[in-house]
């Protein structure tokens, strides 16, 4: 039997106290991005929804916000891909298999997946959006029958910048979706499509504007540009989600930083509905 | 109707009382020659009730740095190769708060609400919960500029253990009467359990009727548009001018924000010994008028001009808190006001922007 | 892991950056466990030139200190200008406002000419400076955040704040409510607003925080107060953390 003493409860208690994980697997992905692969000690799962993050801690450096890149439906692990920008992700790139770390969360609000069943399903993603992306598109393909079509675009600006690569073999040969992609400026070896991720509507069959739910996560700029395609597409507002990304300290709506306008991404997103979103101007800026 | 009425001598020793349990805090006078008048007041912590000065018109500052001080550890952590062990730390001190002004008791409402909205923040609630307030009432404006009428402020109904309201001086003497009401049931024992204080007569009731009558003459509104209407005026005016033309003068010193007493922005930061792994994260005050307070990593910055971040802290204080605690966010005590040494002015910018709309 | 070396050089200045140092005391003693120091002219005598990171305090008021920094840039993989001197020029700064003839005269009276001197400038007006720790004198606590931050690789920033931040947080009278035109809105904080604190006004010693809040000043100061500039550039200059004829 294992006895849990005052701090220690009051540890788990906290908002700001960390959970131990251990990195089970690293892989680098890209110059800048790496995958982690985590696990809480004694296999908890963490129990998110697709598109939370996580707040990773390396103790003594700080935190970061985190999209969690893996579906809640491969409970065993939770996977993170970290780019490198600052001073914490660096250190999160130095991390090496049986390393430990600190986990908050999961945190903020993701996408509603019960409102996403028996749809039809496009998800657009571009750059690094294809993290938080992950997390559904796993779990639409790990729960196929819950859904109607899938289509997933995918867009970067150079071959070196695909991340993914293994996901990216199966979605192409997997009958369970309809995956394009693209790179933005093609170098010798490429062989795919080039152009920007909007071209990659082409490829798309007619949608059926009340039976489809959209997801576009990406840079701002290719944002806006996506969501023209959508909604030239009669997809309502309300059917398109996104993904914010700001600077997410406390991850629980107290401290200030992630706020957008009136909103907090770290609590009311960091997924919003598109028809929440263009009301906050400060989010597309 | 008072709940009690009590003299300044037998409040002073009820405070003494306290202070053999508690931590006093409470405003006490420094002179300042160079001002006019050349005393400014501050919440201090005291030994004894006589270094309390409860005849105070404002304290520079507002108590919040009592309830989330402008430093704090969240939690020390020691670290080795097989993982990490994190023990958060929480400020239990018994503590009274001894004369506080409405608008900060409203304040302190309002952090009530915020740090508890969706998620539970254990660290203020450790001191809040170890904290007695005992509210001083003020019989008008407590100095020029102020806006807490407008804000709704300047009268606390609840907040408090304990308001007294200084009805003034005794026909045979020159000893400060209060009238009392309760706020808590601790504010209650508190009162009646010394026997200091007495059950009010007739003529009690007439001069807190008479109080009351008085202070809501001295208070005038400031503002040209009603509190109800602020987020309506504000919705009109994200694109005005005004923003950019009054930010010109803003040197982003966050000094508005910092002696806010309803600012409670933070930001987190690490520390390590340089021997060992431990260490501990702490928090401090921040303010989304600082350069960097949207500031991600990479470098970009959400909020780069002061224009957008002067228009967020009035869109925050005006209608957003409000909007997601139904607490007002701002107290009109024009703390931000006096602060600033651009003379930026939030009842200006407010009638501007009516006066454009 | 190797220690890293550490030297600690001044240019033209009172040195008293270099003694701020050993003023640590307590954490000297933790600090001279992880790292090594090869170079040191206020505590010891033996002299290395294989340096990892360089401190240097005072400014360039002399060509002999111009081919000393040049020199120590040379052996230093990092470079670190502290003190006010080091990093703004500081108060040899002073003396660009006037003719060489007359200050040369009034320090040096007739040797003048055995004296070489020049504008009084920051290093990093001749070498390229890695990192700064402003101040007159510096920060001893910047300056122990800052070793930590390189003994764990882990980078250094300066805040970005004013001084006000610091005396909002500590509670001090804001000195222009006693009519004072002090320079914390426009100066670099990470002081602890120490000068504010004891009621005197902010010098500026720790430079300019942002071209934003220098113009704000500007306006400001022209706008709202009815003070004479003049006093208020001297006050800026008198660091080193303005040089120019007019506020913007």
């Amino acid at each position: 039997m294992t006895t849990v003493d005052s701090s220690e409860r009051e540890a788990r208690a906290d908002l700001y106290v960390p959970m131990s994980a251990q990195v089970v697997d690293v892989q680098q992905m890209t110059d800048l991005e790496v995958l982690l692969r985590a696990a809480f000690d004694g296999g908890r799962p963490l129990d998110h929804c697709p598109g939370q993050f996580v707040q990773v801690s390396v103790l003594g450096v700080g935190e970061c916000p985190i999209s969690v890149c893996s579906s809640p439906t491969r409970p065993d692990y939770f996977e993170l891909c970290v780019r490198r920008v600052g001073e914490v992700t660096a250190h999160i790139h130095r991390l090496e298999k049986g390393s430990v770390i600190g986990i908050r969360g999961p945190l903020g609000r993701g996408f509603d997946v019960a409102e996403l069943h028996g749809k039809d399903i496009l998800i657009v993603a571009g750059g690094l959006g294809i993290a938080p992306a992950r997390s559904l598109i796993q779990y639409v393909l790990d729960e196929r029958q819950q859904f109607g079509a899938f289509h997933l675009l995918y867009g970067v600006r150079s071959p070196a910048e695909l991340l993914y690569r293994d996901d990216l073999t199966l979605w192409r040969e997997s009958p369970d979706v309809n995956f394009h992609v693209t790179v933005d400026r093609p170098d010798e070896q490429w062989r795919g499509r080039s152009g920007v991720v909007t071209t990659l509507f082409r490829e798309l069959p007619q949608l059926d504007p009340t039976e489809t739910m959209v997801a576009i996560i990406g840079p701002p700029l290719m944002f806006k540009f996506a969501v023209l395609e959508v909604l030239a597409r009669r997809i309502p507002q309300n059917s398109i989600y996104c993904s914010l990304e700001r600077r997410m300290k406390c991850g629980v709506g107290i401290c200030g930083h992630c706020q957008v306008n009136n909103v907090y991404a770290c609590l009311d997103g960091p997924v919003f509905k598109y028809g929440q979103l263009k009301a906050l101007r400060e989010a597309l800026e | 109707m008072a709940d009690r009425i009590i003299r300044h001598s037998d409040l002073m020793k009820l405070v003494d009382e306290v202070a053999r349990k508690r931590r006093i805090i409470g405003p006490v006078a420094r002179s300042v020659p160079e001002c006019e008048p050349p005393v400014r007041y501050f919440y201090e912590d005291v030994e004894r009730a006589d270094q309390l000065d409860l005849s105070f018109r404002y304290c520079v500052y507002s108590p919040k740095r009592f309830l989330t001080p402008p430093s704090e550890t969240l939690f020390a952590f020691d670290q080795d190769d097989g993982g990490f062990v994190a023990a958060p730390q929480y400020d239990r001190r018994p503590t009274a708060l001894v004369g506080v002004h409405p608008c900060d008791i409203h304040a302190i409402r309002l952090y009530d609400r915020v740090f508890d909205l969706e998620h539970r923040d254990e660290h203020y609630f450790a001191r809040r919960g170890a904290t007695m307030i005992i509210g001083m009432d003020c019989p008008g404006p407590c100095t020029d500029g102020v806006f807490c009428k407008d804000m709704g402020a300047n009268v606390a109904e609840a907040g408090f253990d304990a308001m007294l309201y200084p009805l003034g001086t005794d026909t045979d003497g020159d000893e400060m009467r209060y009238a009392v009401m309760f706020g808590t049931k601790a504010g209650r024992e508190w009162l009646l359990y010394s026997r200091q204080s007495a059950a009010p007569n007739a003529d009690d009731e007439r001069a807190f009727e008479k109080y009351q009558a008085d202070k809501e003459a001295a208070f005038s509104f400031a503002l040209r548009t009603r509190r109800e209407d602020l987020a309506e005026l504000l919705g009109r005016s994200y694109d005005s001018l005004l923003w950019d033309a009054t930010a010109r003068r803003c040197y982003s010193c966050g000094s508005c924000n910092l002696s806010c007493p309803t600012c409670y922005c933070f930001d987190i930061t690490d520390e390590t010994d340089l021997a060992s792994g431990s260490g501990r994260r702490w928090r401090e005050w921040d303010g989304c008028h600082l350069p960097e307070f949207a500031l991600v990593a990479g470098d970009h910055n959400f909020r780069p001009k002061a224009a957008s971040r002067l228009r967020h802290r009035i869109y925050r204080k005006a209608v957003w808190i409000q909007e997601r605690s139904g607490v007002v966010g701002c107290v009109g005590c024009a703390r931000c006001d006096r602060a600033c040494t651009a003379k930026i002015n939030s009842v200006e910018i407010y009638n501007q922007l009516a006066e454009e709309a | 892991m190797m220690k890293p070396k550490i030297a600690i050089f001044s240019l033209t200045g009172c040195e008293g950056c270099s003694l701020a140092i050993l003023e640590l005391e307590d954490q000297l003693l933790d600090i001279l466990q992880v790292v090594e120091i090869v170079n040191f002219r206020e505590g010891m005598t033996e002299r290395g030139w294989d340096i990892d990171i360089g401190f240097v305090d005072g400014a360039i008021s002399t060509p002999e200190d111009k081919r000393e920094v040049e020199e120590l840039r040379k052996h230093s993989r990092v470079l670190v200008a502290i003190g006010a001197c080091a990093c703004l020029g500081g108060i040899n700064t002073l003396k660009n406002h006037q003719p060489a003839s007359e200050y040369r005269a009034y320090v040096y009276g007739d040797k003048a000419e055995w004296f070489p001197t020049m504008d009084a400038q920051p290093i990093s007006a001749v070498v390229k400076v890695d990192y700064e720790l402003p101040g007159c004198p510096m920060v001893k606590e910047e300056f122990l955040r800052f070793v930590k931050c390189m003994l764990t690789e882990r980078p250094f920033r300066a805040t970005a704040n004013a001084v006000c931040v610091e005396c909002k947080k500590k509670g001090v009278l804001c000195l222009y409510e006693k009519g004072i035109i002090c320079l914390g809105p426009v100066t670099r904080g990470g002081c602890d607003a120490i000068c504010p604190a004891y009621g005197s006004k902010c010098e500026g010693c720790r430079g300019v925080v942002s071209d934003e809040a220098l113009a704000a000043a500007g306006v400001n100061l022209r706008e709202q107060y009815d003070v004479p500039l003049d006093r208020v550039l001297a006050d800026m200059r008198f660091h080193g953390a303005y040089q120019e004829k007019s506020l913007p």
